[in-house]
């Protein structure tokens, strides 16, 4: 069997991931990012990568016989996934910093250091699953729809795919609770990890506030409506994601969600949820993990993590992704991801730059 | 294949001597040693002596013997202990303390600066192991000074000159501490001819248990206790002796001192056969502190074009290679070490590797140690 480098956050799913792959025979390395300095927060103990995680991922191990060791990643972490996420709230968009980290910081530090270690496979507990055969590799959707994480896994390295083990991508959450009590492990209880992992108390703009000091996104600005009416005041639209209701007291009885955010006037424009509706994407910073889609081609699209799947048709590929949605969608987000698949294969995917409404402007021009 | 310990100088098995000898003082010998019944008297009696032997083999008198509990321990009291006890004088004093020490003394001289109670001059160490003397000179010159001096530096092996600081100190008025966790049973350390003022050691380096340490003290040293409570150790460490600890720690010491000359020896050997066998089968390794004296039981090397050295490190783990980089450090992740930026500068960039040897050591040991060092360093080489 081959030696297999396993991502161990100390959750019960990536704890059981290791244990699957020990009892199946392999010889199974286990590892703990070390992402950021935790003397630098105080609250940190509800997320996956805080020193409890790195404790509970090092009983795991020991407790199901394997080697763990800890990667200190925390200058990449720091770069690549912190800064980023500071700079896009900065421009008044809305970063997936999970993805990132998948992308550009984890699973490449994983095939990094897998390959001095001698580590022929890299595993992790994500919910999804990696297909191997002769047509090449795949990763898929996991079966449990409700958990499924292959949104997460786009920014890859295509030439990770082929040496990728996702254990528990057959398995529901409850599934892999139950095996994991069954074995015994500490971690098997353990409550699911809500935040982001640098930003345990969640709350984020207190990060931004430390990172940005005095800076646009974090002052006093018009909140307006699409004609320019201002209808009240926010406290920093660094507060604010496209979509997010915005319940406005007094003058408007109609819900009203946010359409956009204008760092440029630090204005956040508000309206009506058919407003919100967004028949076009531009997507940059794209990855593929197999060939990218012809311009014309169809090809579903996850606009958002838990969002169904939309079908879309292909405009432009070289100059910038463009996807015509068949049915506009609501809160198309800049900085969110757009991940293509090709029904339960993940074929790539990108960041949204800007999303526009075919119908909006027909409307306009009328 | 057994895995291989190399890492005796992060720590070493008791031996039996050792436990026989402690194995009565945790259970029938069980008694306070400062009470006054036969339980206590047999408790202080075997302290006592256990404080005779250390003396003994230290050339020291027992009644500079003060057991502490290990070598951080050991570190803080000399370096704090001192600066209380001359703080009264009014002038602001001075620690000197050398580039390479451990952080049980950088630390703790750091935070006399932190709250402003001392000046702290680090004193640079060339990889030759001399020491910048116009600087310490200079240094010591001014009001009351203790330099502070590891006998034997832990993750290179060096020895430095604690001989010559000695004489530059007394030349300037000046007190000595030397850390000499890695040096005991490994060099010759008489106290009778290097008269250091303050001098820490530790168990469990030597055979001994965790947990132990003894600070020496030279008769009419000033130093002022860091806990307070009972007057235990003449009011320098109160605190309810550890006497099974202590008949550990002197056990240790005396098997340390009188095995020295055919130990040292036997790893000179074995040191050698593995450094060879690294430079001939490894293209750009470095020996570090090459051209200094070393002690016989450690082999640090830096080897090029690998930019991760804590991969190096979990990959021989992996083979079964258990080594060290630098000192260990909490999380279990690593960083580059303080020694290696004092000796080499911050653009060496270089995987460093620290194998120590020790009693279980043998020459199949080194042999499979280094061919195990050559694939995992070709493979990540190749990676």
């Amino acid at each position: 069997m081959s030696r297999v480098l396993v991502a161990m956050s100390g959750g019960v799913d990536s704890s059981l991931a290791a244990a699957l792959l020990a009892e199946a025979g392999h010889e199974v390395v286990g590892v703990t990012m070390k992402t950021f300095c935790y003397s630098e927060t105080k609250a940190h103990s509800n997320t996956c990568c805080g020193l409890d995680g790195i404790a509970d991922a090092k009983r795991v191990a020991a407790a199901i016989g394997i080697p763990h060791y800890v990667f200190d990643v925390e200058e990449a972490f720091t770069r690549d996934v912190i800064d980023d996420f500071v700079s896009e709230y900065a421009q008044g968009r809305t970063p997936n910093p999970c993805v990132r980290c998948n992308g550009n910081t984890k699973f490449r530090d994983l095939m990094a250091r897998g390959r001095a270690l001698g580590c022929d496979l890299i595993a992790s507990g994500h919910y999804a699953r990696v297909r191997h055969d002769s047509g090449g590799s795949a990763i898929l959707r996991g079966a449990d729809r409700a958990k499924d994480q292959a949104y997460f896994l786009w920014g890859l390295p295509a030439d990770l795919v082929p040496r990728l083990l996702f254990p528990l991508g057959e398995l529901t959450k409850e599934q892999v609770r139950a095996h994991a009590r069954l074995l015994g492990l500490v971690t098997a209880d353990k409550p699911e990890s809500q935040e982001i992992c640098f930003v345990p108390t969640g709350d984020y703009r207190d990060l931004l506030r430390r990172r940005l000091g005095a800076h646009p996104a974090l002052e006093p600005g018009a909140i307006v409506r699409l004609d320019g009416e201002v209808v009240g005041e926010h406290d920093g639209y660094a507060g604010f994601t496209v979509g997010q209701r915005k319940g406005l007291g007094g003058g408007s009885s109609e819900p009203l969600f946010v359409l956009e955010i204008r760092p440029e006037t630090r204005a956040v424009v508000v309206g009506r949820r058919e407003e919100l509706l967004r028949d076009e994407v531009v997507v940059g910073e794209l990855n593929w993990l197999d060939d990218p889609p012809r311009p014309g081609s169809r090809v579903d699209v996850q606009l958002r993590y838990r969002a169904p799947t939309a079908q879309a048709t292909v405009r432009t590929v070289e100059e910038g992704l463009t996807l015509v949605l068949d049915e506009p969608r609501p809160a198309v987000t800049p900085g969110q991801s757009a991940v293509v698949f090709a029904a339960d294969r993940l074929r790539g995917g990108g960041r949204i730059e800007r999303a526009g409404s075919a119908m909006r402007e027909a409307a306009a021009t009328k | 294949m057994e895995p291989i310990y190399l890492d005796y100088a992060a720590t070493t098995p008791v031996r039996d001597e050792v436990r026989a000898a402690m194995a009565p003082y945790l259970t029938e010998t069980f008694g306070n040693a400062s009470s006054i019944h036969r339980w206590g008297r047999a408790a202080g009696d075997a302290l006592q002596q256990a404080r005779a032997r250390v003396a003994a083999a230290l050339g020291a008198e027992p009644s500079e013997v003060r057991f502490v509990r290990g070598g951080t321990e050991s570190d803080n009291l000399a370096l704090l202990g001192w600066r209380r006890a001359v703080a009264a004088d009014g002038a602001l004093p001075t620690l000197a303390v050398s580039a390479v020490e451990h952080h049980a003394v950088l630390d703790a001289a750091t935070s006399t600066v932190e709250d402003g109670t001392a000046r702290v001059d680090v004193i640079d160490v060339s990889p030759e192991g001399e020491l910048d003397t116009d600087r310490l000179r200079h240094s010591l010159a001014s009001g009351p000074a203790l330099a502070s001096i590891m006998w034997v530096n832990n993750e290179t092996g060096m020895v430095l000159p604690v001989a010559g600081v000695v004489e530059l100190a007394g030349e300037a008025g000046a007190a000595v501490h030397s850390d000499a966790a890695q040096a005991i049973g490994k060099v010759p350390v008489d106290l009778r001819r290097v008269s250091v003022d303050l001098l820490s050691a530790t168990g469990h380096k030597i055979y001994g248990p965790k947990g132990t340490g003894l600070l020496f003290v030279r008769e009419g040293t000033l130093l002022a206790p860091l806990l307070h409570g009972g007057g235990q150790e003449r009011g320098l460490r109160p605190g309810t002796e550890d006497v099974a600890g202590a008949v550990g720690l002197a056990t240790a010491i005396e098997l340390a001192v009188e095995e020295l000359q055919e130990e040292a020896a036997r790893l000179t050997e074995l040191r050698k056969r593995l450094q060879t066998a690294l430079l001939s089968t490894i293209e750009g390794i470095r020996v570090h502190a090459c051209g200094a004296e070393r002690a016989p039981h450690v082999l640090s090397v830096g080897i090029e074009g690998l930019p991760d050295g804590s991969a190096l490190l979990m990959a021989l783990d992996l083979e079964g290679v258990a080594v060290s980089g630098g000192s260990a450090c909490m999380s279990g992740a690593t960083k580059a070490s303080h020694v290696m930026l004092a000796l080499y500068g911050p653009d060496d960039a270089r995987a460093t590797v620290r194998y120590s040897l020790g009693r279980g050591s043998t020459a199949s040991d080194v042999d499979r140690a280094a061919r195990a060092t050559a694939e995992v360093v070709e493979r990540m080489r190749a990676a």
